[in-house]
């Protein structure tokens, strides 16, 4: 396997940096973050960020298109942006995963998001194994996630002590380790074990049980302590729900999209004021029954890759590993 | 053990049928978690717990059980207690539908690095309770365990003189930089126990009184305006700081303004009884105009 001395990163990136538009995992002021990388800066390696890469392909706000009259005449054009080459570096496993799915939803089923397309196609994906769990929330060996390698990547490094193992994952992968082999030596590698985690939801079965479980009490239960806000939503890696609104001034105006939460209490608010999620019953209930049913059913995938996010920053610890524990212990009559 | 004292009050309340439910904390994910908790049945009383972790305060939950038939008991630490004294003056809250269990508090602890470190000893107070004025509750039915000395915490204006002291453009740019972090998941709205209108402004879509956008001005738009809009009502429990995903520092806002009041209409603590009204919250003649 290629190998390349941690020590030599930076100078690797610097490199990387000449060519891409180059995203890394940084630590500094703030909450951890994917962001652009600047020589010397703050480039953080080890563990996961705060907040997930998925705004590096679905912005939390986003223009779309802008319009404009003149008299009778109309105009209307689509806001994309030029595609520049990028690379995200260092994205978890977990994250990895969450990519997978977010593709699922913008670029399947006869339905591609050109915004979304626009970015992910241009993106080159590096990614960093995990030996065992980043932080005690993390659970993601249970959703079947490899915590050590991706393989939907252009390139994985396994972590190895001092030093990483590289692995091409894509032509794409292939090139760029050739062109930097002055960067990596080959060496025979053997993989550190991974570390036991904290948290092991199972999950066997739980789409099949769900879909007989709607108006179980178990939701009044869980769903108590939700204040209904979006941390969890916003921080979760797979949360894809948006809103598109517009604002005019004069005779112009622009639509933009933005995230928004099912946890949110106006999120299925109607015209005229109906609600059909009236109340945090309604609301956690789906955000559960999509991430374990309604997903399953229609990608064949989990809407949760066990990144640990939601559970460690929620206010009030709503922890969904819990949650899947007690799907399991209900006995259906 | 409080613990047990507080499983036992639980207990007995809901055997005599004193209470319909009551709200407190359980064990969470880790030992570092204690969440809140709703017990309706005795036997379930044995899932409360009070230890170093308890930091949630319940009397927001009170809200959902406005139209409740029967009453309900809730824990309450010092915050916690001024924050229920802040909602049964804004008639949010009847005094008859509590039953108020106030347990004196020395303060709860950041969660620590790792699982399995258990050196609760070593942890830090959280930021909230470093500065708490009142760990014993303000306002209760019955009392568990003695009151706690009042710890010395010092002049808790200083961080925000060291902001006033700085320039426009220098303020500008420190808020700036925060609310660009801002990601509008409305914890702090949410946790806050003086945010109780029944349709909050933010939410009022149609309105447009905030736009959705993630961007620097709608964000220090809603900062603002959550801050103002519980102003001379904010009770300092330090709840929406602690919730804060991106670590804002929310309370830097909340006591410039309660700074700001106490200039302009005289010293007030939110929450501390039930009979001083807040300086917004009533009218007199000689109140300062300063801002006509
Ligand atoms: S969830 Fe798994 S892949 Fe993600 S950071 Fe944690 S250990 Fe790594
Ligand atoms: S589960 Fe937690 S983070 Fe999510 S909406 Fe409820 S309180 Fe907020
Ligand atoms: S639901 Fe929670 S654990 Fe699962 S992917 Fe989202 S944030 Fe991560
Ligand atoms: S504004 Fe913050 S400190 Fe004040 S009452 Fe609300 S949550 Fe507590
Ligand atoms: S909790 Fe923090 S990130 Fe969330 S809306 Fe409030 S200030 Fe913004």
């Amino acid at each position: 396997m290629k190998t390349v001395v941690k020590s030599k990163i930076s100078a690797l990136l610097d490199e990387i940096a000449k060519e891409f538009n180059l995203l890394v995992p940084t630590a500094g002021d703030g909450a951890s973050k994917f962001a652009p990388y600047t020589s010397g800066g703050q480039v953080s390696l080890d563990g996961r960020t705060l907040l997930p890469p998925k705004d590096v392909f679905f912005p939390q706000t986003e223009k779309m298109y802008k319009f404009s009259t003149d008299g009778m005449a109309g105009s209307l054009e689509t806001l994309l942006e030029a595609p520049k080459h990028q690379m995200l570096f260092g994205v978890r496993p977990c994250d990895v995963k969450s990519i997978h799915e977010l593709d699922h939803v913008f670029l399947t089923k006869g339905f591609v998001d050109e915004f979304y397309q626009s970015k992910r196609d241009r993106t080159f994906l590096v990614s960093i194994g995990c030996n065992g769990p980043a932080e005690p929330t993390c659970f993601c060996q249970s959703m079947g996630v490899n915590p050590q390698e991706s393989d939907a990547v252009d390139v994985h490094l396994f972590d190895l002590g001092s030093e990483y193992g590289a692995v091409a994952k894509s032509e794409n992968g292939e090139a760029f380790l050739q062109k930097y082999a002055s960067f990596f030596n080959e060496a025979e590698v053997q993989l550190p074990a991974i570390s036991e985690f904290a948290l092991k939801p199972d999950v066997e079965g739980i789409t099949e049980k769900l879909q007989q479980m709607f108006d179980h009490p178990l939701w009044e239960e869980v769903s108590r302590k939700c204040l209904g806000c979006g941390a969890c939503t916003y921080l979760c890696p797979t949360c894809h729900c948006f809103d598109i609104s517009g604002r005019v001034a004069g005779n112009q105006g622009f639509k933009f999209r933005c995230w928004d939460s099912c946890m949110f209490s106006e999120y299925t608010r109607m015209a005229g004021g109906h609600n059909p999620r009236p109340s945090k019953k309604e609301r956690v209930r789906n955000r559960f029954l999509h991430k374990l049913q309604y997903f399953p059913e229609r990608y064949g995938d989990l809407l949760c890759t066990g990144c640990g996010r939601c559970l460690s920053k929620c206010p009030v610890n709503m922890d969904i590993t819990n949650i899947i524990k007690q799907i399991r212990e209900v006995e259906l009559a | 053990m409080i613990t047990e004292k507080i499983r036992a009050a639980a207990k007995e309340l809901l055997e005599k049928g004193e209470v319909e439910t009551v709200i407190g904390w359980e064990r969470g994910t880790f030992w570092y978690n204690s969440t809140p908790v709703f017990i309706s049945k005795p036997e379930q009383a044995d899932r409360l717990v009070f230890d170093d972790f308890c930091a949630n305060n319940l009397a927001k939950y009170l809200l959902d059980y406005r139209n409740a038939d029967g009453k309900i008991a809730v824990f309450v630490k010092g915050c916690d207690a001024r924050a229920i004294t802040r909602l049964i003056q804004d008639n949010q809250v009847k005094r008859e539908k509590v039953y108020l269990i106030g347990i004196p508090c020395t303060g709860m602890k950041e969660a620590p690095k790792t699982v399995s470190s258990q050196d609760v000893a070593g942890l830090p107070l959280l930021a909230k309770c470093q500065s708490c004025a009142t760990p014993n509750p303000v306002i209760y039915d019955i009392l568990l365990g003695d009151p706690v000395p009042q710890k010395e915490v010092g002049n808790r204006f200083a961080g925000v003189e060291a902001l006033e002291a700085k320039g426009a453009d220098e303020k500008y740019e420190h808020w700036g930089k925060l609310f660009s972090e801002c990601i509008r998941c409305y914890a702090c709205r949410n946790v806050c126990p003086a945010c109780n209108c029944r349709e909050c402004a933010f939410d009022a879509n149609g309105l447009n009184w905030l736009g959705k956008q993630n961007n620097l001005q709608e964000n220090q738009m809603f900062n603002m305006t959550r801050a103002m809009h519980v102003a001379g009502r904010c009770i300092e429990c330090g709840e929406c700081e602690r919730v804060c995903p991106m670590g804002l520092p929310l309370m830097d806002i909340n006591r410039k303004i309660i700074k700001d009041l106490n200039e302009l209409f005289g010293s007030y603590d939110a929450g501390l009884n039930l009979e001083d009204r807040p300086p917004l919250g009533q009218y007199k003649l000689d109140d300062p105009e300063k801002f006509m």
